[in-house]
């Protein structure tokens, strides 16, 4: 059952949708604030053009009232008309112009203070939020934003048209006016309530496109599957009924066209019958001129687009103003990580220091939730230089250690110290950058190799790279590829297999030289008889340099100094690996248990 | 608001005579339904000539009313005038709802003829076409064309029309005034076809911009733990902003192109209105045409200029629609390359597997994925085919359960060569188990039902306790109505594998083609998959392409593929005696497995 609100509940909740909205509406007017010189432009160009267009008829009239009904001056009125149809054509353009230039523009900054925010955010905020979300604040959000923006001084001169016209018509005649006025609110009327009703069924149409793309999408990818089996009906069956889905819910969105499309062209035609029914007989009576009669119908043909405008700014603004909840909502979280008030240095061989790299883990509390501690009273020192291999079973915080020590996450209580320095204590980036880290899944960017390798030291020259890679043992194979460093690799580009990707990541982890290296087990991915070419690597950037391997692998193992056997949240055990295969009975549980398919084999 | 349609690339613009004969295919699958598609054209006329009897009746009431101070002859065309809106308002209506049926029903038609004929492909054929490229054929390339049917082809009919029609009243009315709206008309045509090719080249820059900024801002997003990590914010800030004022400029380029294009427009309507006034007022004053006249051509002017910019913005749309068109229709006229032959027979219940002197090349030209091999597996009997990647053992595995067809040679069952047996017993005979477990959207009685549509729940049930993973997957909230969510992810990798295992139990094969996974599964359901392995295999032939030392020492028979052919072939015994590229492969496994 669905839970019902007291009224103090819908009251509070009301009170907290107007606030966000207001804020939404506070981002908006800041953006606009620093275009306003801009946007003022574009509205004044915009009510000289309305006043220029509205001039327009009043010369009709002039022309046909002097030029041919009586033998006034023809030509006069006929080059003020083309003057005034020069004016109004630039004006136009202009007021086009500035409209879409200043959408776009607010569009562009403010895309940029999205990523610039997000980027900057904390991986715990990374860790909880979809892509998918993220992705469509800043295009389709952004979007609707923008479809907002470009509307406001455009409807602002479609106002002052309105009332300008408006005026003209009741000065001429109040009666005819009248008449002719009475259907037109009614266009703004349907065109609001059309926009408000084709939104939901546009979306709905989407909806099922997407269903259909799925059931596509996995016909495609499964095809191995449908064919062994013959099961190509049933996936048609499927199809169709989303194509029959899709069907029923764009003739729906027909529907609605149908019933206001119409309706919205109709309606000012009534105004038009109207004035030539009642100005017909007026004119007959003396009352107006037959040029006031024409120039009524120009105007009415002038107030149609404006009124339609009106009424689908409204709609647009309801739209805008949830897109800008949602992005306010994103841009309003703060990073829970951030650079303290007043950092400290990390001490340098320069300053006096003997040994770098070295790691201490001091009572360390730590959990993503606060029921579930992944490590609780975890107290690890790593001397400079040394090589620390960290095992446990899934789930146990291998990973965890690294995410700490790299301030992904702050812990809960206890410390981390980097060279004697409290890691919190470190701007963000001089921490980060004495620490190089190969993640467990190698996260190469759609670039270069040689940008790619040198991603965290951007100035690396040429001979930097090739040194990183050869350390990595990915030298040779760069040689080898279409364009050697040149190769632009990842998703779009050349395919490299999992060991080639894996080493680029260690080139990319040690060309700063950092104190400290994190290998988040570098062979996991890595197709077993390839193994031993990156255990090599491995070894080899591993010498004299601080290290954290957190080994899915046995044979990674090996290569460290020491090992920490993690178990329950804590620290079980610490030795050789030797000693504690040796020793160690759950040692041997946890080895055996990354290693099942082998067992099996044995 | 402004709109340029779809944009069209270079190579995608269509021939004159590819362009006739989309058309004509496309009245061909529409023959169905033309009856509405005629309704449609019906409601088109209707409409348009009430657009056009408005400012006529508006000068009849001008000139035989007003002028002439006919009371009658005024309310007379104040009723026309009302009749011809009610007119255009029941058939305005009824356009909208004949045009959107027609053009839907079109799109339905295509979805469904297109994706029986992908399915209907080759194994080929999915491999030399990209996942994303035929999924975008059946979405976006469909979709594409959604813009056509629902406002481009009504505008576009009613736009021809439009201009046809008011050239004709036009010149009824005076053929003077026509020759001076025909003057301006250059300006408009001319504007028009320079905005539509200038906009249109705008717009797939902004196109192809639109798209790189949001993989820009993807790779920041996805990536973020790297460039935190690094420390790169600042660099990954600066780049993607790059790229973001570069979406901005040729925004503004576009508004540009668009900015002079509507400005002339504007001009151009003023500007005419006011010749019409100037030598219309001259015309009245020689006595040659009415002032009602002078009023109707102000009026009817933008009923001239209007459908040429349509059209123009149009022609785009158009173009791309074409463009999508003739994709679809090469994947509707592509041939299955394996197909069941006219006079297919049963194959037998049960015989001896022969691969005899096959040769496969996967793309013509390409080098050949198979060389001349011949191989034989007894009813029973279990092979291993073993090998480094890419050296053809999996394209052999395929070959033996007809996935492709050989370029020479034949691959029999019991006597039979597979090409020539029926598609229905090939598929009760023979399964294959990918190396991944492929799940469906639906439940898990519904992925399971895949191999089987007829089987009763009863059967499924016996399936699932032929692979002992009855247990397992009575675990799970509704058994095994437990819906899989997105592509399975619900189940672990080991899970889905034991649906894969008892799709095959259901099928209940004589013949059972693996292909064992090379990465590890979740240690949880390893165990049970081995163990789901093993009694599907009992008592059944059966080839394995296999990654695993275990795996092939449970084989009878083991073949070492290598560089397109048969390298060696033995028992596990036999082979190791042998100390050749078996033994080197098993010595290498070994060492990989042990610590240190």
């Amino acid at each position: 059952m669905a839970t019902i609100e007291t009224d103090a509940e819908v009251a509070t909740r009301l009170e907290f949708e107007q606030s966000q909205r207001s804020e939404g509406w506070k981002l908006l007017r800041g953006m606009l604030r620093e275009q306003r010189r801009n946007l003022l432009l574009g509205a004044v160009i915009g009510i000289s053009w309305a006043g220029f267009k509205t001039a327009v008829p009043q010369m009709t009239k002039n022309a046909i009232n002097q030029g041919i009904e009586q033998d006034g001056p023809l030509v006069k009125w006929v080059v003020i008309i083309a003057g005034l149809g020069v004016l109004t054509g630039l004006l136009s353009g202009m007021r086009r112009y500035v409209a879409f230039r200043e959408s776009r523009w607010a569009e562009t900054l403010l895309r940029e203070r999205l990523f610039a925010h997000v980027i900057g955010l904390n991986v715990g905020y990374h860790d909880k939020a979809q892509t998918g979300q993220l992705m469509s604040r800043a295009s389709s959000d952004l979007m609707q934003i923008q479809g907002f923006i470009v509307m406001i001084p455009i409807t602002l001169s479609n106002v002052i048209q309105i009332i300008a016209v408006t005026a003209i018509l009741f000065y001429t005649d109040p009666v005819l006016a009248l008449v002719a006025l009475v259907p037109l609110p009614f266009v703004n009327i349907s065109a609001r309530r059309f926009s408000n009703r084709i939104h939901p069924a546009s979306i709905a149409v989407q909806a099922e496109q997407a269903q259909l793309a799925s059931v596509v999408e996995e016909s495609v990818s499964g095809v191995r599957v449908i064919k062994g089996f013959g099961a190509e009906q049933v996936q048609f069956d499927k199809l169709r009924k989303e194509a029959d889905d899709i069907f029923g819910e764009t003739m729906k969105a027909a529907k609605i066209r149908s019933s206001f499309l119409p309706a919205i062209d109709v309606l000012p035609a009534l105004g038009l019958v109207g004035v030539l029914g009642v100005g017909g007989h007026r004119v007959l009576n003396g009352q107006i001129t037959i040029g006031d009669l024409v120039a009524f119908n120009v105007y009415l043909t002038l107030l149609i687009w404006p009124l339609r405008n009106i009424g689908m700014i409204v709609a647009l603004g309801q739209r805008a103003a949830a897109a800008l909840v949602r992005i306010h909502e994103v841009l309003s979280t703060e990073s829970t990580i951030s650079d303290p008030v007043n950092p400290q240095q990390l001490p340098s061989v320069a300053a006096g220091a003997t040994t770098l790299g070295a790691v201490k883990f001091d009572h360390v509390q730590f959990g993503y939730s606060p029921e579930q501690p992944v490590l609780s009273n975890f107290t690890l020192d790593i001397a400079g230089g040394e090589s620390i291999a960290i095992v446990g079973a899934t789930g146990s915080g291998k990973s965890t250690v690294a995410r700490l020590l790299l301030r992904f996450y702050d812990t809960n209580s206890g410390h981390v110290f980097l060279d004697g320095v409290d890691v919190r204590k470190l701007k963000l980036r001089d921490l980060r950058q004495q620490i190089g880290v190969v993640f467990e899944d190698t996260v190469l960017f759609n670039d270069t190799v040689a940008h790619n390798i040198a991603f965290a030291k951007p100035a690396a020259r040429q001979q930097d790279l090739e040194r990183a890679a050869k350390l990595a043992g990915a030298h040779d194979f760069i040689g080898e590829l279409p364009h050697g460093y040149e190769t632009v690799i990842g998703e779009r580009g050349f395919s490299l297999s999992g060991g080639q990707r894996q080493r680029i990541a260690i080139a990319r982890a040690i060309i700063a030289d950092p104190r400290v290296l994190v290998l988040d087990d570098a062979t996991s991915a890595v197709d077993p008889s390839k193994e031993s070419e990156i255990r090599e690597a491995m070894r080899t950037v591993m010498s004299g340099r601080t290290t954290i391997v957190i080994a899915h692998r046995p044979g990674t193992i090996a290569l460290a100094d020491r090992v920490v056997l993690l178990d329950g949240a804590t620290i079980a055990a610490i030795g050789t690996h030797e000693q504690l295969a040796a020793t160690n009975t759950r040692y041997r549980e946890v080895l055996a248990s990354m290693d099942q398919p082998k067992k099996v084999a044995n | 608001m402004w709109n340029t349609g779809g944009g069209v690339t270079d190579e995608d613009r269509l021939s004159r005579a590819q362009a006739r004969t989309i058309i004509g295919r496309v009245f061909k699958m529409a023959s169905p339904f033309r009856k509405t598609m005629y309704m449609g054209f019906a409601c088109v006329i209707v409409t348009t000539c009430c657009a056009l009897a408005a400012p006529v009746i508006v000068r009849h009431g001008i000139d035989a009313g007003i002028r002439a101070k006919n009371t009658q002859a005024l309310n007379q065309s104040v009723v026309m005038y009302l009749a011809v809106v009610a007119l255009s308002y029941i058939f305005g209506r009824m356009l909208f709802l004949y045009v959107n049926r027609t053009g839907e029903m079109f799109l339905r038609v295509l979805r469904l003829a297109v994706f029986r004929q992908m399915q209907r492909q080759s194994m080929a054929f999915f491999d030399r076409n990209k996942a994303g490229v035929l999924v975008a054929r059946m979405t976006a390339d469909i979709e594409s064309m959604a813009e056509l049917v629902q406002f481009g082809l009504l505008q576009f009919l009613s736009a021809g029309l439009m201009l046809v029609f008011s050239i004709v009243v036009l010149l009824i009315l005076s053929w003077q005034l026509t020759l001076v709206a025909m003057c301006v008309m250059p300006i408009i045509v001319l504007a028009s076809i320079k905005f539509q090719h200038d906009s249109n080249k705008a717009y797939l820059t902004v196109r192809e911009r639109v798209g790189a900024n949001l993989s820009a801002l993807q790779e920041g997003i996805t990536t973020v733990r790297v460039i935190q990590a690094y420390a790169q914010e600042e660099e990954t800030k600066a780049k993607f902003f790059t790229s973001n004022r570069a979406l901005f400029q040729s925004h503004e380029r576009s508004v540009r192109i668009s900015t002079w294009y509507f400005a002339l427009v504007e001009f151009s309507g003023v500007f005419a209105s006011a010749l019409m006034i100037g030598i219309g007022g001259w015309l009245v004053h020689r006595g040659d045409v009415t002032l009602g006249t002078v009023v109707a051509f102000t009026l009817l002017i933008s009923s001239l200029f209007d459908p040429v910019q349509q059209l123009s913005q149009l022609y785009n749309t158009v173009q791309s629609a074409g463009a999508a068109l003739s994709k679809l229709f090469a994947i509707l006229d592509a041939k299955p390359e394996v197909d069941e032959h006219p006079a297919a027979i049963t194959l037998p219940a049960s015989g001896v597997l022969k691969v005899d002197n096959v040769s496969f090349t996967y793309a013509t030209g390409e080098h050949p994925a198979l060389n001349a091999v011949s191989i034989s597996v007894a009813p029973g009997e279990k092979l291993a085919l073993v090998g480094p990647t890419g050296a053809g053992k999996s394209t052999l595995a395929k070959l033996m359960a007809r996935m492709y067809d050989p370029v020479s040679g034949t691959v029999s069952y019991g006597g039979v060569d597979l090409t020539m047996g029926s598609m229905d017993s090939l598929r009760q005979r023979i399964v294959v188990v990918p190396q991944e477990g492929f799940l469906f959207n639906g439940t898990i009685r519904d992925n399971l039902r895949i191999a089987k549509i007829t089987a009763t729940d009863a059967e499924i049930d016996a399936a699932v306790d032929a692979i002992s993973a009855t247990e397992h997957f009575a675990q799970f909230p509704d058994g095994l109505d437990t819906e899989v969510r997105e592509r399975g992810s619900r189940l672990s990798a080991g899970e889905r594998q034991l649906v894969a295992l008892a799709r095959a139990a259901l099928v209940d094969p004589a013949v059972l083609v693996l292909d064992e996974a090379t990465s590890n599964l979740d240690p949880g359901t390893e165990a049970e998959v081995e163990r789901a392995l093993e009694r599907l295999m009992s008592g059944r032939t059966v080839i394995v392409v296999a990654h695993r030392l275990s795996t092939v020492q449970r084989a009878d028979h083991i073949a070492v593929i290598d560089a397109a052919q048969v390298a060696e072939y033995g028992t596990h015994t036999e082979l190791i005696a042998k100390n050749g590229r078996y033994a080197a492969l098993a010595n290498a496994w070994q060492t990989s497995q042990i610590v240190n």
